[in-house]
């Protein structure tokens, strides 16, 4: 028989009430980086059920592969690799890619705190709408640099190694780092703004996804039809709609386009078409001014709920 | 007592239309209903008063500082909204976790309130579903949940038991009374139903129109009236007879007998009244004014 003193102590479960919190306040930094981190988290599909997840992987495979393409052909062909697409192209080479990257991640990060509310939430906490859409903004900028960065550094990887001397080849093509570096922040920045630019116009992601992929395509093609070749004319020379520097003016019409002259320009290529006959600081500042508004109407919209 | 909140010539107007018209209020420790009807300006009054939104004139200071130009003042601010503002695919946990941080609090520190939270307002068991799955009643405890996870000093309730049943209102309310009484967190409950606010609040602010038009405790707006009503069993209209008799003015309300008192002498003609005509007295008592006839005393 086990007496009493034998049985181990029975459990208790005690209702402490409600507990005022004592811990530490750490503000708006605080808050400024849970939605930073949220957003890094939404635009990675973290947290949100398979496909937003499956739709990033593929996004992030679909950049990869033409820097993965390159490498291995300048690995295994070397003596073609001079005529093979280099660093300099590779953002023109996806650029279509990172855009239906941004264009559907993008609205994702902004249209749904608007439809469910939850902005209202975010709005009375110690955070200004500037704090909300800078922190959106800059998690999408976050991923899209990693996405556009990663292409390249495996292509660098490969041509470093496929090089018959990689040191040689280093000493030869060490300016290529910060061009890379800085091309891909021009096309990182556009892409990250242009989206949410457009997503704060619309509480339905698809709304905004349809018509950024729809003005890029649209866009392109109008400029294309307007300025590009259609055949040779009678002299054997290039038949065209439009000619001149109206040509150029109106080959800026593809808003896509943008960022990848920029690029063109860093890496000290000539531009394709008729932006080439404009002068080089055309495309930059025509770059910086339609960035810098879509920035601004961006945050416009968002510093005008509180007014 | 503490003020909590100050508003002195408060004015806010969209275009032409006033929304709010220079009011003064102050709001003390406890729970204090903003009692009004639709378009009153309650709403208006609350986003000011969470620095939603710049008021046009005026000004609005919560525990010292000013919401619009401090986001800093929001940090010990909670709010419950009315309208929906839960993302369906998220789960009550993670959502309280994440607004927890937002509201400054560490990692660690949200998760551990986030949870403590969720169990007080009765979501233990269902906190990791998404909260597309929510009833109506669940979805209003994690909106109140939103609100206190970061363990605010004063906490807005815009509309808590909107479209809740009698059931779930009347558990909403007594979580609203527990967080305000156990809880020690200040309320301002904004509502256009007065039991609600009757049943629930210290004090109330009663605004109609963009105006103030009413201020002061719950005790006070309630208090006894000057009218006895004695419910008697039979023989009303004999009583009422033999009060005349007394030159006492009484009426016949249904089962009772509604009594003017003027001075406390009357009691005596009322005992006497009711023996001579020898009616059945069940009970005795002062009216108490309901919320209720402060609108209708206006009107």
């Amino acid at each position: 028989m086990t007496g009493d003193r034998d049985r181990p102590a029975a459990a208790e479960v005690f209702d402490l009430g409600y507990q005022r919190y004592q811990g530490p306040r750490e503000g708006r930094a605080r808050a400024r980086q849970a939605l930073y981190i949220n957003g890094l988290r939404t635009t990675l599909g973290i947290g949100r059920g398979m496909m937003p997840k499956v739709l990033a992987i593929l996004m992030f495979g679909a950049a990869m592969v033409p820097a993965v393409i390159m490498a291995v052909i300048a690995a295994i062909f070397e003596p073609v690799a001079d005529a093979l697409p280099t660093h300099e192209d590779y953002y023109g080479l996806v650029s279509l890619v990172l855009f239906l990257f941004a264009a559907i991640i993008g609205p994702e990060l902004l249209c749904p705190d608007r439809r469910d509310g939850v902005i209202h939430l975010y709005l009375v906490r110690p955070i200004t709408p500037t704090d909300y859409v800078a922190a959106r903004w800059l998690a999408l900028l976050t991923v899209t640099l990693a996405l556009v960065y990663s292409g390249q550094l495996v292509l660098w990887i490969g041509l470093v190694l496929s090089a018959s001397d990689p040191a040689d080849y280093l000493r030869e093509n060490w300016l290529d780092i910060p061009r890379i570096l800085g091309a891909g922040l021009v096309v990182a920045v556009f892409l990250a703004t242009a989206p949410l630019a457009v997503a704060a116009f619309t509480n339905r992601r698809a709304y905004a996804a349809a018509f950024l992929i729809g003005l890029f395509l649209i866009s392109a093609t109008v400029s294309g039809v307007l300025t590009e070749c259609r055949g040779p004319d009678e002299n054997g020379g290039c038949q065209e709609r439009v000619t001149g520097d109206a040509a150029g003016w109106l080959s800026l019409v593809s808003v896509g386009e943008a960022p990848t002259r920029v690029n063109d320009i860093i890496f000290g290529n000539e531009i394709d078409g008729a932006t080439g006959e404009l002068p080089r600081a055309v495309p930059v500042l025509w770059y910086a001014l339609l960035t810098g508004g879509l920035g601004t109407l961006l945050w416009r919209r968002y510093e005008r709920m509180s007014n | 007592m503490t003020v909590l909140l100050d508003a002195k010539s408060l004015t806010k107007s969209y275009g032409a239309v006033l929304a709010l018209d220079a009011v003064d209020f102050q709001v003390a420790d406890g729970i204090t209903g903003l009692l009004g009807p639709n378009g009153a300006g309650k709403s208006t009054a609350i986003k000011l008063s969470l620095g939603l939104i710049r008021p046009s004139s005026g000004s609005v200071e919560v525990m010292g500082q000013r919401p619009y130009d401090s986001p800093e003042a929001r940090e010990r601010l909670g709010y419950m909204p009315e309208h929906d503002c839960l993302p369906p695919a998220a789960s009550a946990a993670e959502f309280l976790t994440h607004m927890a941080q937002v509201s400054g609090l560490p990692p660690a520190e949200a998760r551990t309130r986030a949870a403590d939270i969720l169990r007080h307002v009765g979501l233990e068991e269902e906190r990791y579903r998404p909260m597309g799955q929510y009833s109506t009643g669940m979805k209003q405890r994690v909106k109140l949940g939103q609100a206190l996870v970061h363990d605010p000093v004063l906490v807005l309730l815009d509309e808590p038991t909107s479209g809740l049943d009698p059931g779930g209102r009347e558990e909403m309310l007594q979580l609203v009374r527990r967080t305000g009484q156990e809880f020690g967190i200040s309320i301002i409950l904004s509502s256009h139903l007065m039991n609600d606010v009757e049943s629930t609040c210290d004090r109330i602010i009663v605004l109609e129109g963009g105006r103030v038009t009413e201020q002061g405790t719950v005790a006070g707006f309630t208090t006894d009236t000057r009218v006895i009503v004695l419910d008697l069993n039979d023989k009303r209209e004999e009583v009422a007879t033999a009060l005349a008799a007394r030159g006492v003015s009484a009426s016949v309300e249904g089962a009772s007998l509604a009594v003017e008192l003027q001075s406390e002498e009357q009691y005596d003609a009322i005992r006497d009244a009711v023996a001579e005509a020898g009616a059945r007295l069940r009970r005795m008592s002062p009216r108490r004014r309901q919320l209720a006839d402060i609108f209708r005393e206006e009107r």
